[in-house]
């Protein structure tokens, strides 16, 4: 699917091609920059916020400030969860943007775990080496999910100049609140003549936050680069379930005003309310739900992760 | 301004920056009971210093030097190699000149690609493209790898702020002799003492005479605060007057993550920060040589920086910044 949406978009260039798509979403981003800047002069007012010190906003604390506020302050501290589920999605990852370089095919999990280690990340081959025997099962099914990747993945011609782990940050109110991603693969856009295309990773099975995800960093990347990229896609690794979208207007100013209404709820925060908890299937996972009186008024199906 | 007062006064100031740094390292080497020699200061040590002059001090020996070549630290290196590379194969020097219409674009991973294998060929010679051709020998294609990435990105960021084509007067600092587009920079300047300051711009627009004006720039991948952004100016500024016997006009700072350009004029208090950063480091030298073994972190400055300080564990002040309740994390409380 990434390979038919880049054979058709390398067809297309942007100085010609659908002229009024094109004009709508640049209308679109215009009105996203002006509802989010508005928002953070509005709550930068009252935030106490400074270039040097800045409110930053990332994909998860927005995610967590409209979800449940409680749980976004909980930025600085680890989600319970499997940590070989989490180890897997670094693999994968890790894998993805080897490819997205060039790298000789088939990418390993060796040259994987490599790669991640030349990078001074070592909790892949730490945990492989503190798992012993059972860093066999881990490194079968990383195996199976890089076999599904190495498949899906097209070759990129260097005209979409590929980019990874690219660093995505939009400052708003005078530096004081920030707006920040990095983004795992981007293709295109400025300053090439293709259309801009996101993808985003995930080591295991697709789910619908991929797209919020996505949505997110659409955003972040057409305030940054002024020109809105035309899809997202979110690649799933485990099952290897590919959505692909086409960025639209609505999808623009939808992400706008989440953040203007999660810049009204941190400010709420910085003025010394008390953030409000929303319980629900997400208290689970959550690495505060230890001591919070909303999460422990409701009962679980299924296990509760340990905190 | 004419030309002859231009000329005259960016060497005047040059000389003033020259002769007020030899001044205060002098007075600082003065106060030392034991020797301080082979201090050798660039931006990072500077702004390390700035931020946190204990940290600064326990690094030691170890956080004083170069550390060797890694994919991390060799990567804006050799994004500039590549980038120079791809301009080189498109026979379009770099400067000064009017930049060719027709020169492509350059891929980043491609351009870095090609100057890779240019450098394991031993086409291109320089202490970073002996470290390239060290690790093909080697086949460590992992830290080929992790280079690349990082830059890779670092040529995407540079031109896509920057803008393409170049500015038809940029050089892009390389420290490839081979390649007649490089732009050569006199780096290094060693003053009385045995201290020696290193500018590490990465491109420079217009000449570097005493007739006209010149800027430093410098890309940032991802921007630091204003603050840093600030200090950096002021150390390569002193650096580049020291080293050119010209004050720059301006540095112009590219930002990858933010796709800014920043710029700061250059002006007496800038230069005069500049002095006062370097300065600094050398004095902390002479604390550090006074130290006990248990060094002291009395004056440290806490900040977010603390959290990835090696020395944390050992830093009162450090600690009980990190462990404040009330402290902010990315500017909202956070609940442990």
């Amino acid at each position: 699917m990434l390979a038919d949406l880049l054979n058709s978009l390398a067809a297309q260039n942007l100085s010609s091609h659908d002229a009024p798509r094109r004009d709508a979403l640049t209308d679109a981003l215009d009105d996203a920059r002006a509802v989010v800047a508005a928002a953070a002069e509005q709550a930068t007012s009252v935030g106490d916020w400074s270039p040097d010190e800045p409110l930053r906003l990332t994909k998860d604390r927005i995610r967590w400030l409209l979800q449940c506020p409680r749980r976004a302050l909980a930025a600085g501290s680890l989600a319970p969860g499997n940590i070989d589920d989490l180890l897997l999605g670094v693999i994968v990852d890790a894998a993805a943007k080897l490819l997205a370089l060039g790298a000789a095919r088939p990418v390993t999990v060796e040259a994987t775990v490599a790669f991640l280690d030349a990078q001074e990340d070592h909790q892949v081959s730490q945990h492989l080496a503190d798992i012993g025997e059972a860093a066999h099962e881990l490194l079968e099914e990383a195996a199976l999910r890089l076999d599904h990747l190495n498949t899906l993945w097209p070759d990129i011609a260097p005209q979409w100049w590929a980019r990874v782990e690219e660093p995505v940050r939009v400052p708003l109110a005078d530096r004081t609140v920030l707006l920040s991603g990095r983004l795992d693969i981007v293709l295109g856009g400025p300053p090439t003549d293709t259309a801009g295309v996101i993808v985003e990773i995930k080591g295991g099975r697709w789910h619908d936050s991929a797209r919020s995800e996505t949505h997110f960093y659409s955003l972040l990347l057409g305030l940054r680069d002024g020109v809105s990229p035309s899809h997202v896609v979110s690649l799933a690794a485990a099952d290897g379930a590919t959505h692909v979208e086409e960025v639209r207007p609505a999808i623009v100013g939808s992400v706008a005003r989440q953040v203007a209404t999660a810049l009204e709820t941190a400010t709420s925060i910085a003025a010394g309310e008390v953030p409000e908890a929303r319980p629900g299937r997400q208290c689970a996972t959550c690495p505060v739900a230890g001591d919070c009186p909303a999460a422990a008024a409701i009962e679980f199906t299924g296990d509760r992760a340990a905190a | 301004m004419s030309l002859t007062a231009l000329a005259s006064g960016v060497r005047q100031e040059a000389v003033r920056v020259r002769d007020e740094l030899e001044r205060r390292v002098a007075t600082e080497l003065g106060t030392a009971p034991h020797a301080v020699s082979d201090v050798y200061i660039g931006w990072f040590a500077a702004v390390d210093a700035a931020v946190c002059s204990a940290k600064y001090r326990a690094d030691g020996a170890h956080g004083w030097t170069f550390p060797g070549w890694s994919p991390a630290l060799a990567a804006a290196a050799v994004g500039r190699a590549a980038l120079g590379h791809h301009l080189h194969l498109q026979h379009r020097p770099s400067h000064p000149a009017m930049t060719p219409p027709a020169v492509p674009l350059p891929d980043p991973a491609g351009a870095v690609r090609a100057w890779m294998q240019a450098a394991a060929r031993g086409d291109s010679r320089s202490p970073v493209a002996e470290w390239v051709a060290d690790r093909m020998a080697e086949k460590d294609r992992a830290a080929l790898a992790a280079c690349a990435a990082t830059a890779s990105r670092w040529v995407g960021g540079f031109v896509r702020v920057l803008g393409w084509p170049l500015p038809g007067d940029l050089g892009i600092v390389t420290d490839d002799h081979d390649n007649p587009v490089a732009f050569r920079w006199r780096k290094k300047h060693r003053i009385s003492g045995g201290v020696t300051i290193a500018g590490s711009p990465d491109a420079v627009l217009g000449k570097v005479t005493s007739g006209a004006s010149h800027s430093l720039v410098i890309h940032r991948p991802s921007a630091p605060t204003d603050t840093g952004l600030s200090e950096r100016a002021a150390f390569e500024a002193v650096a580049a007057a020291l080293s050119t016997g010209l004050v720059p006009s301006e540095v112009l700072f590219t930002l990858g993550d933010t796709g800014e350009r920043t710029r700061l004029d250059v002006d007496g208090e800038l230069l005069d920060h500049g002095i006062e950063l370097i300065e600094n480091v050398v004095h902390q030298r002479v604390v550090a040589s006074t130290e006990p073994e248990t060094r002291a972190f009395d004056d440290a400055t806490p900040s977010p920086a603390c959290g990835f300080c090696d020395h944390r564990d050992q830093c009162e002040p450090g600690q009980g910044w990190l462990d404040d309740p009330c402290r902010r994390y990315g500017g909202l409380p956070q609940l442990q």
